[in-house]
Formats: structure tokens, sequence, C-alpha cells
């Protein structure tokens, strides 16, 4: 053991010998509070637990829905987009 | 271990499962003992026991039905109240500098005393040496203080640290030999600074 942990034990079995006169027992009124925090608290019911999860799937499937589809979205903008992009155009065409 | 050997730990258990609320009130009165014990003893400075006790107790009600009777049930409240100690431990992050001159004068002579003489700290300056196991135990990393907190100054074995903390043997070892070489580097900046 070299000197410094020597100095650290010597110091430590001293601060071993303190005694500690503080009283252990629960002060008045701490079971109730903590009794009346822990059951007043309800558990999560098997419906909240079900319907987060159903949240999260419900979240998936749009997602999927969207990605699945996409390219049928992205062609009825462009179809429209035809038809709208020049209307003065459209209207010169249609007098001529 | 709480000192009520009479306590019907199980009777009272399977009654505070049931959601018996004089059950669980009885069951905190008789575990209060044991969990301020271990606060006090690994409490950081400035956080009240008390909500800390608290804190501890409800995460005891709220894991009850995860305890298996695989270790007495009052060593599975012991984890959880040493691993919501350190949870508080590393949540405070700064560690305040060590200086002689914040040290009391009680505490500036049992230092003196342990840094230039070879004999036992006089039983009379218990206190003054706990303070100051204390200020040094606060320069080191949570997990570190924890573990020579354990083996120093409550004298317990690897395996029962391993147990308590849920760290395998290892890793306490390495933890303790990692404090050991800090409070070392600290006598050694001590015994270079001169006592004010």
């Amino acid at each position: 053991m070299n000197p410094s942990d020597q100095k650290w034990q010597r110091l430590a079995a001293a601060a071993r010998r303190a005694p500690d006169t503080r009283d252990v027992m629960a002060p008045f009124g701490f079971s109730t509070r903590v009794v009346a925090r822990a059951f007043g608290a309800p558990a999560a019911s098997l419906l909240e637990r079900f319907s987060l999860r159903a949240l999260g799937v419900a979240a998936i499937l749009a997602v999927v829905c969207v990605v699945g589809s996409y390219s049928t979205l992205a062609g009825a903008f462009d179809n429209d987009s035809g038809s709208v992009d020049d209307p003065v155009a459209d209207m010169l065409e249609l007098a001529s | 271990m709480p000192e009520d050997e009479s306590f019907d730990l199980a009777g009272c258990l399977a009654r505070v499962r049931e959601r018996d609320q004089s059950a669980a009130r009885a069951l905190v009165e008789h575990l209060y003992p044991l969990v301020i014990r271990i606060i006090r003893a690994h409490l950081p400075r400035r956080v009240a026991e008390e909500d800390l006790a608290q804190d501890i107790f409800l995460k005891m009600f709220t894991r009850l039905e995860q305890y298996q009777g695989a270790v007495p049930f009052p060593h599975w409240v012991s984890r959880i109240a040493v691993t919501t100690c350190i949870d508080q431990l590393r949540a405070q992050k700064r560690r305040p500098e060590f200086r002689w001159a914040d040290l009391s004068e009680n505490e500036a002579d049992v230092l003196d005393a342990v840094l230039t003489n070879e004999d036992a700290v006089e039983t009379g300056d218990a206190l003054a040496a706990r303070e100051l196991v204390h200020r040094l135990l606060d320069q080191l990393k949570p997990d570190d203080r924890l573990v020579i907190q354990l083996l120093d100054l409550e004298q317990k074995t690897i395996a029962e640290i391993s147990a308590l903390t849920g760290w395998n043997q290892s890793l306490v070892k390495v933890r303790a030999f990692r404090a050991r070489r800090k409070l070392q580097k600290l006598f050694r900046e001590l015994e270079e600074k001169e006592r004010p």
C-alpha cells in the first residue's frame, strides 16, 4: 500500500468511527403521502397500452399508403398542371 | 436490514399487491430506516433526503410486479435506493474544487494530521473526518465514488457491491482502482499546497 493510500485508509477508518445519531424513523405523514401518490396514479390500463400501439401501427400504415400511392398521386398532379399551366395560352388556342 | 424482525414481510407484500393501502404504509415505515441510511451514506450535497426517499419508494411500488423473490426484498429495495442515489449524483455534474480554505477548523486539523502524521486520527475528530471524507468523495466520478464508499466506509466486499449495483466484479475493481488513484492524486496535491 503506498503512502497516499495509507492516508486515505486512516481517514476512512476515522470517518467510520463517527456516530450517526440522526433519527431513522419515517417522518410523520411520510408513508401516507408516498402511498397516496403511488396508489393515486393509475397504472396504464390494457386499453391505454393497446391504444398507444394502435396509434403507432396506424402511423406506419399511413406512411406506407402514401409511399405506395406516391406515383399515382404525382401523376395526377402532373396531368392537372398541364391544363392550368398557362390558361391564357389555352384561351388563345381556343379562340384561333 | 430493517430492525423489526417480527414484521411479516411476505404477508405485507401480498396485501400490497392487492392494493391494500394500510399494508403499503406499513411497508414504507418498515423499510424507511434501511432506505434513509443508504441515502445518507450516498446523498449528493444539496439534495433533500426526504424527496429522494419518496422517489425510491415510488419506484418500489411501480416495479413491485417485477419482484420475483430471487433476492430478499430489502436487498431488492436497497438496489433501487443505490441506483437512485447514483442517478442523482450523475445529475449533479459540477464537482466543487477541493481547497484548504473551504475546510472548517476541525476538518483542516484532521487533514493536517492525516498528511503529516503516521498515527491514527483521534476518535474525537471522527465527525470532522467524516465531513472531510465526503468532501474528498465529492471530487470523484459518481460511479467511482459509490464503489469506494461501499468498499472503504461501509466495508462491503466486491461481491456484495456487485450484487448491490448490478455491475460485474471486474468493473467494481476497476472503479475502486480509479477512485483510489484519484484520491492519491488529491492527497499529493494537498501536500504540495500549504495550509493557509
